[in-house]
């Protein structure tokens, strides 16, 4: 399909109209309807708080703020890319008989991760006043932050979303894989506690830069280094080429598998 | 039997066609194939995958959905796409569609497609309809400005006003085809693609629904792609079409043609020449356009009783006063074909009674006008009390003779056949059948009833042929008629020594061949003019046949078991027709409830009289 104003425009529809469906539906019927993105990340901060400020004590400054932070964040890349990930196979019936960019599905479910992401970032300011931190000029880098993380979780999506359509055990392993990375990031715990052996791994998890970089800004409101800046850059557009060459690759081959 | 489908193209000489046409061409398919794996179909993890790499099976077996199929749509044209199930008629849709790429060849189209293709794809079941009308919209490419102007038309058209805020699922699947029907027409787009859609919904949406196609064509030129099994709704909407079997195209050209070839042979099997018989007949019927003939006459009303008093009706011609009549109930075929037999040998009609324990209407119809006073009533195995105690207090009291009660088929043959010898009714034939060769059986009647031949009726433990031999019921009978092959194996058993002297003849084996056998020995019987009785094979319709021996009263009258579904079974009998072509000089539709369609009653009828 070639790119012009008029595709761009009904792609853009249609995207709207998907994240408004997702967004229905997942508060209809529920009384305090999307007040649960907010209250959601808040309660799972009390939860965490209690459960390692009493069993596991680590000496981190303003725990609650450092926890939900990360926390909000990781969940807005694992939402992206476990949704992403089905998002082909879930819309067969449409795949197999409308002609459509078939991008639009893993990027639609990574717009909803976002849009979650940020109703939720009301918790993370509301945590931050109640633990009187006034953000700096810094806060404004969120963002490019952002922009930065969401390539990179589409990137993933779209991977994902190309290869569970051939083997639908991308989807099982993926939970799991999940799961080994929260533990790998350092959410809830300081990196400095970490064996030296683990060092290397945690250089080589993107997540690890991105929450410190969420952290620089919004907890301590330093200024990212530009090394720092740059990995995060390159995870993100890494992740995107990747996902998108696979994706484009594959895609004219779906039909015949979903 | 092997099921042999023919593929091959067909040609039809077609004045009407390549005028030069220059219209634009909206849809050119240029030589499109397109095969899938087979095997990737199923391998959906990992462990498959791996498990098929190592046993070297992993690109076996491609399956051609389409092979080279080739045809151009031009603008304003209604197109459309007949074939079987499976023979790739939504593979080329979704090839004209976009969302499959052809293997080999290209297919250009050039404009917008609103796709019709199983409605409501997008459809999100918890949403409510409103939220679906936007969402489907924006799905098939419509701007929200777009919809927000037409949103009342869609609701309007669909019917929903009352229900636009409940969600999707608890909507019936009609309510929600309509929704679809109608986001998907609003707009005037320059391509529709209509798949079987016509097929759901109410008929009053249906026929809005054809409607509004209809409209689009004519108003607007919209070109349409239509997809349909019905060669109706193709001859009916179309004015092009094209026929795909098994991937190959088998005809194309103008709609009404490839329908009525299609209603002709399509999803029928048989082999090649066969198909070469039944497709000349067919060209001979289009070509020839004959209206309708007084020759042919169709017999039938709903219920099989009354097309069986029609039949009669018809045998007697006139004929206003009958001394006595059989009745033969349809709780087992066997009464039909004892009954007419010895119907025959004392030449009155056979009329069929239904199968409860009261006469049915048409019946009592029967009697009443004709007020026989002997009634031989055949009913075998039941207990007959509610028939006989019925027909006894008509009021003109006729002398009821019941035969069959609370008795074997064996037993009911014996009963019927020793009354008629004490009568001597009886010819030089004889016939014993199986009782599992119902419609072989029925396609005997005619003769039965013309020579008046004693029927014994084997069922699987009770030998017939072991009985009649003990009564000596052969000797007096040089002509032995035999159906089946289980009792011909009991009769050579039988009858060893005594099977010198005695003509046999055996009609069995392969159905359609021993039903044309039959046919073709009945037209043998006698020379000259006679009339035929034609219906299907197909073994529901036998209850709508019990009287259509008493056709045969003055003259032999073959009965023609047609099974519909094969062309062999149409080729063969189209050339018995051909040999008797000249000695035919009526034919009658056996036609009730069930019997050939109308496009093969005009096949034959034309056949013979064009």
């Amino acid at each position: 399909m070639p790119f012009n104003k008029e595709n761009f425009n009904r792609d853009w529809f249609i995207l709207r109209s998907l994240v408004s469906k997702d967004f229905k539906l997942k508060y209809r019927r529920s009384a305090l309807g999307v007040l649960w993105s907010v209250l959601n990340p808040l309660l799972m901060m009390v939860v965490l708080t209690a459960v390692f400020s009493t069993v596991f004590r680590f000496n981190i400054e303003n725990f609650p703020l450092y926890l939900i932070l990360g926390q909000t964040l990781f969940t807005f890349m694992s939402d992206a890319t476990s949704s992403a990930m089905g998002s082909i196979i879930d819309s067969a019936p449409l795949i197999k008989k409308i002609r459509i960019n078939k991008v639009l599905f893993p990027l639609e479910k990574v717009c909803f991760a976002l849009v979650n992401f940020v109703v939720s970032l009301i918790a993370v300011a509301a945590v931050m006043l109640f633990f009187r931190i006034a953000p700096t000029v810094n806060i404004l880098l969120l963002p490019f932050l952002l922009a930065m993380l969401f390539m990179f979780s589409l990137g993933i999506g779209l991977l994902l979303s190309a290869l569970s359509v051939f083997f639908r055990d991308v989807m099982h392993l993926w939970s799991v894989l999940l799961t080994a990375w929260t533990y790998a990031t350092p959410l809830f715990y300081p990196v400095d506690i970490l064996p030296d052996w683990a060092v290397p791994i945690m250089n080589a998890n993107p997540m690890y830069y991105y929450v410190s970089y969420f952290r620089e800004i919004a907890l301590y409101g330093n200024t990212p280094s530009l090394e720092q800046t740059l990995v995060c850059l390159l995870c993100g557009v890494g992740a995107l080429i990747v996902g998108l060459l696979v994706f484009k690759k594959q895609e004219k081959k779906f039909i015949l598998y979903v | 039997m092997p099921e042999v489908v023919n593929t091959s193209a067909l040609t039809v000489e077609d004045e009407t066609a390549e005028i030069e046409d220059n219209r634009p061409v909206m849809i050119d398919v240029d030589h499109v194939s397109m095969s899938f794996n087979m095997a990737s179909e199923q391998l959906n993890n990992l462990k498959e995958y791996a498990i098929a790499i190592a046993r070297g099976k992993l690109f076996f077996e491609e399956f051609k959905a389409l092979d080279d199929v080739s045809f151009k749509v031009r603008k304003g044209d209604v197109f459309g796409i007949m074939g079987t199930n499976g023979s790739g008629k939504s593979t080329i849709l979704k090839i004209i569609a976009g969302v499959l790429e052809p293997t080999k060849g290209k297919c250009t189209v050039n404009g917008n497609i609103a796709p019709l293709i199983e409605l409501g794809a997008g459809f999100d079941m918890d949403l409510s309809a409103r939220e679906n009308i936007y969402l489907n919209g924006a799905l098939l490419g419509y701007s929200k400005q777009f919809i927000d102007e037409h949103f009342q038309e869609i609701v309007e058209f669909a019917e929903v006003e009352k229900f636009l805020d409940m969600p999707l699922k608890n909507y019936s699947s009609g309510m929600v085809a309509r929704i679809a029907f109608a986001i998907a027409t609003v707009i005037v787009p320059e391509i529709l693609v209509v798949d079987e859609v016509l097929s759901v919904g109410d008929f009053m949406f249906q026929k809005k629904c054809e409607d509004r196609i209809t409209q689009l064509i004519e108003e607007y030129g919209v070109t349409v792609l239509i997809v349909s099994h019905s060669n109706d709704q193709i001859a009916r909407l179309c004015n092009k079409a094209i026929w795909i079997e098994k991937g190959h195209t088998r005809l194309i050209g103008p709609a009404e043609l490839v329908a009525s070839i299609y209603g002709g042979l399509g999803g029928r099997t048989g082999t090649g020449q066969s198909e070469s018989i039944v497709f000349e007949a067919l060209e001979k019927m289009i070509c020839g356009k004959g209206g309708v003939d007084d020759r042919s006459v169709v017999l039938g009303t709903e219920s099989s009783e009354g097309t069986c008093a029609k039949v009669v009706l018809a045998s007697l011609g006139g004929q206003s006063n009958i001394e006595s009549l059989a009745l033969a109930t349809d709780r087992t075929h066997v009464n039909a074909i004892v009954a007419t037999g010895f119907a025959g040998a004392k030449k009155i009609p056979v009329v069929a009674s239904g199968g409860s324990d009261s006469l049915s209407d048409s019946a009592y119809r029967i009697i009443l006008d004709y007020k026989p006073r002997k009634i031989f009533l055949f009913d075998c195995g039941s207990s007959q009390d509610g028939l006989i105690t019925e027909l006894e207090s008509l009021y003109w009291k006729p002398e009821v003779i019941s035969f069959g009660k609370l008795l074997s088929v064996r037993d009911f043959s014996l009963e019927v056949y020793s009354y008629g010898l004490r009568q001597g009714i009886w010819g030089k034939e004889i016939a014993f059948i199986g009782l599992e060769e119902n419609t072989l059986s029925i396609a005997l009647l005619p003769l039965l009833f013309r020579l008046g031949i004693p029927v014994f009726v084997s069922a699987e433990n009770e030998s017939c042929v072991e009985a009649a031999k003990n009564i000596k019921a052969l000797e007096s009978s040089p002509r032995c008629f035999i159906v089946g092959e289980t009792v011909l194996e009991e009769y050579k058993c039988e009858f060893q020594e005594e099977l010198l002297g005695v003509d046999v003849i055996y009609f069995g084996g392969d159905q359609n061949r021993a039903l044309v056998d039959i046919a073709s020995y009945a037209f043998d019987i006698e020379d000259g003019e006679c009339d035929v009785c034609i219906a299907t094979s197909n073994i529901v319709q036998w209850p709508e046949l019990i009287s259509c021996g008493c056709m045969s009263r003055i003259k032999i009258c073959p009965l023609l078991l047609i099974d519909q579904t094969s062309l062999d079974s149409e080729a063969s009998f189209l050339s018995l027709l051909d040999k008797y072509r000249g000695r035919v000089s009526k034919v009658y539709f056996i036609n009730g409830k069930t019997g050939l369609d109308d496009g093969t009653r005009g096949l034959f009828s034309n056949y013979l009289f064009s």
